[in-house]
């Protein structure tokens, strides 16, 4: 019992830590440039966030399950192919929406499929669906890209709700957040991904159905994929086939930022959510401080170590304290 | 005599070299090119790169890590010593390599001191520095490129080199590469520890190996070949800009996973690597002899990768399932 308290009071202290960070971040951001703490900026902080939250939404379930997709930018560039394509081959708006998120779907399904059923490691499996996914749509689409969307759609992804700062997408963020997070914190399927993140054995063993469990978070995550293709699509205005490249990587980091650990288990919606904001604060920091775009090339892998580096550090450090306690 | 039986490469990397010598046949009555010494020679230089990665990386997936950065280190080390070269006009093909290995050599240290020392997961560890390592490459680069006129004569006369009409230097290298580090994996004491280590690790600590010196030195390897690579890069291009080799670190895992060095780690052999990598860009050339179009490359690479992961788990079920068998038929 006394572990699991303990194990409590870590994760609770790096979930507090990473919120605060978010805050320090800000103060120092809005200290160092005049035009960081303004309702535009964050307004391209929360659009420019926003594919990064949607999947990451999906993925925080994977990481606490102690599994990993790799794919998911890759699902995102499919289904923005597929839309672009079915929308230029004359397929309603409507429909071409509707394709790219089953396409996200049926893509996250068939890497559940071969994780779960044949047994093949989540790490290797997406590694190979990455290639495989973004080598459909580059396929599909070559080097073309479809640029021709209703102006009502594309207004979705780019405009704000009338004068305020809230990009119209936000809405729709807020209420998957809101959805993934009850769904994390307060039903018995986020218990049951808490509980294999922990031990997939002993959850077997109370009764949890691991393979089903899986599929399921597997779908999902590529349904997610799908929405944050169509968000990306409008957003930018393009469907092409290198949609998005490297952003699993954006996401991962983010959500380790947020005290998810890489080992399973632990994890919560807030600190992931926290977890993205911060590293989109960040960008926008460099941006608006006029460095370099390729710095953040660097910034982002720095990032992604410490996000890694520090919780073991902490706990190393908090052994080491006990130790010496209990020597004195 | 004994020793030549035990040399012999064991069963899966022959099966390997069977489906090899197929695709390369079938390829060849495709495109009777491909059987000529000009086809052969174009099939070992444009392998010579991911192949000698593919060595390199090989010990980490045995030890049951993954090296992501070594794409990137291969941008940096071939963007670096074509900058050297250009500032540096008496620079020969032997300066090329040592300036090569030393970029790969910190790069390794890095990637060896986070994974064994702060024993953080090999794959976020990588990935990070693959960013960090790119970047690099950006900043430095500022979008300056390298062409032919900038590089050692040397160091180009090395790269289009080749022996009785089919082996290009490069891939010479490559074999002298994999023979020794074959013999290293099967024979020393270092090499069998990577298995052991890779088939159980919390066992392989409890035993009393030196776990964080070998995944430790395994990392430094890595780095080194990558740096090399990024030479071979050099002599094969010509040319180099800062997204050289993005990328790329797939199609070696491709590679590895392919050439049967299992991802779970604890089995897998170098030469099964090397012949993994000609496979790749055997069925690459294929498929392009038959008119596929380049766009789709990504995706046959991505197929190829899950095929060999299924493949490579049927075999460790059917392995098993006989270990299994043998053993109650012992009791019996």
């Amino acid at each position: 019992m006394s572990k699991f308290a303990k194990l409590g009071s870590v994760r609770l202290s790096w979930d507090t830590a990473i919120i605060g960070l978010l805050l320090l971040v800000w103060v120092f951001a809005s200290l160092t440039t005049s035009n960081f703490l303004t309702p535009l900026n964050f307004s391209y902080i929360f659009s420019n966030t926003s594919e990064i939250m949607i999947i990451a939404f999906a993925m925080l379930f994977m990481i606490i399950l102690g599994e990993i997709d790799l794919s998911v930018a890759s699902i995102l560039a499919l289904g923005s192919s597929m839309l672009g394509w079915s929308y230029a081959k004359g397929a309603p708006i409507w429909m071409a929406i509707l394709i790219c998120i089953l396409v996200g779907t049926a893509c996250g399904f068939i890497n559940g499929f071969l994780v779960t059923k044949l047994g093949l490691g989540s790490l290797a499996v997406t590694i190979g669906t990455l290639a495989l996914y973004r080598g459909i749509a580059n396929g599909l689409l070559g080097e073309n890209t479809v640029n021709e969307f209703p102006e009502f759609w594309t207004s979705f992804g780019f405009d704000t709700i009338g004068k305020s700062f809230m990009p119209k997408t936000l809405p729709l963020i807020i209420i998957f957040g809101i959805l993934f997070g009850l769904l994390l914190h307060k039903t018995p399927f986020g218990r049951r991904t808490l509980a294999i993140g922990q031990s997939p054995e002993a959850a077997k063993f109370a009764g949890v159905n691991v393979i089903r469990h899986k599929m399921i978070v597997f779908t999902f995550t590529g349904f997610m994929s799908g929405v944050a293709g169509v968000i990306y699509t409008f957003r930018f205005s393009t469907a092409q086939a290198d949609n998005g490249v490297g952003l699993e990587l954006l996401v991962i980091s983010a959500i380790l930022l947020g005290g998810v650990s890489i080992f399973g288990g632990i994890g919560t919606m807030w600190g992931v959510v926290a977890g993205v904001l911060l590293a989109g604060s960040v960008e926008s920091w460099l941006t608006l401080q006029e460095i370099n775009a390729q710095w953040r090339t660097i910034v982002t892998g720095i990032l992604l170590l410490i996000s890694v580096a520090a919780p073991v550090l902490v706990q190393k450090g908090k052994a080491r304290r006990e130790l010496k306690a209990l020597k004195s | 005599m004994n020793f030549l039986k035990k040399l012999r490469p064991s069963s899966r990397e022959s099966s390997l070299f069977i489906i090899l010598i197929v695709a390369v046949g079938g390829t060849g009555l495709i495109n009777p090119r491909f059987l000529t010494g000009d086809g052969t020679r174009d099939l070992l230089t444009s392998t010579s790169v991911v192949a000698l990665l593919a060595i390199g990386i090989a010990p980490i997936v045995v030890m049951r890590h993954i090296d992501l950065s070594i794409a990137s280190t291969v941008g940096l080390s071939a963007w670096a010593v074509a900058d050297f070269c250009a500032k540096n006009p008496s620079f020969t093909w032997v300066q090329c390599f040592v300036i090569g290995s030393i970029i790969g050599l910190v790069v390794g240290i890095v990637n060896g001191l986070l994974v064994a020392g702060l024993r953080l997961p090999s794959l976020v560890v990588t990935l990070g520095t693959l960013y960090i390592v790119r970047g690099l490459v950006y900043v430095v680069s500022n979008s300056v490129d390298y062409n032919a006129q900038e590089m050692p004569e040397s160091l180009l006369a090395l790269g289009q080199k080749v022996y009785f009409g089919l082996l290009p230097f490069t891939f010479l290298m490559v074999i002298i590469a994999m023979i020794l580090m074959a013999l290293f994996m099967k024979y020393t004491k270092s090499g069998r520890d990577a298995y052991a280590i890779g088939s159980n690790p919390p066992a392989a600590d409890l035993v009393g190996l030196k776990v964080f010196r070998r995944t430790f030195l395994a990392f430094v390897f890595s780095g080194v070949m990558s740096g090399i690579a990024g030479v071979f890069y050099l002599m094969r291009f010509a040319q180099v800009d800062s997204t050289a080799f993005y990328g790329q670190e797939l199609a070696v895992v491709a590679a590895v996973v392919i050439g049967g060095v299992t991802i779970m780690g604890g089995s897998g052999t170098v030469v099964g690597a090397v012949i993994g990598a000609l496979l790749v860009q055997t069925i690459q050339g294929g498929l392009a002899a038959l008119g596929v179009d380049a766009f789709w490359k990504a995706a046959i690479n991505g197929l190829l990768l899950i095929i060999a992961i299924y493949a490579d788990r049927v075999l460790a079920v059917r392995n098993e399932k006989q270990l299994l068998t043998q053993r109650i038929r012992e009791r019996i």
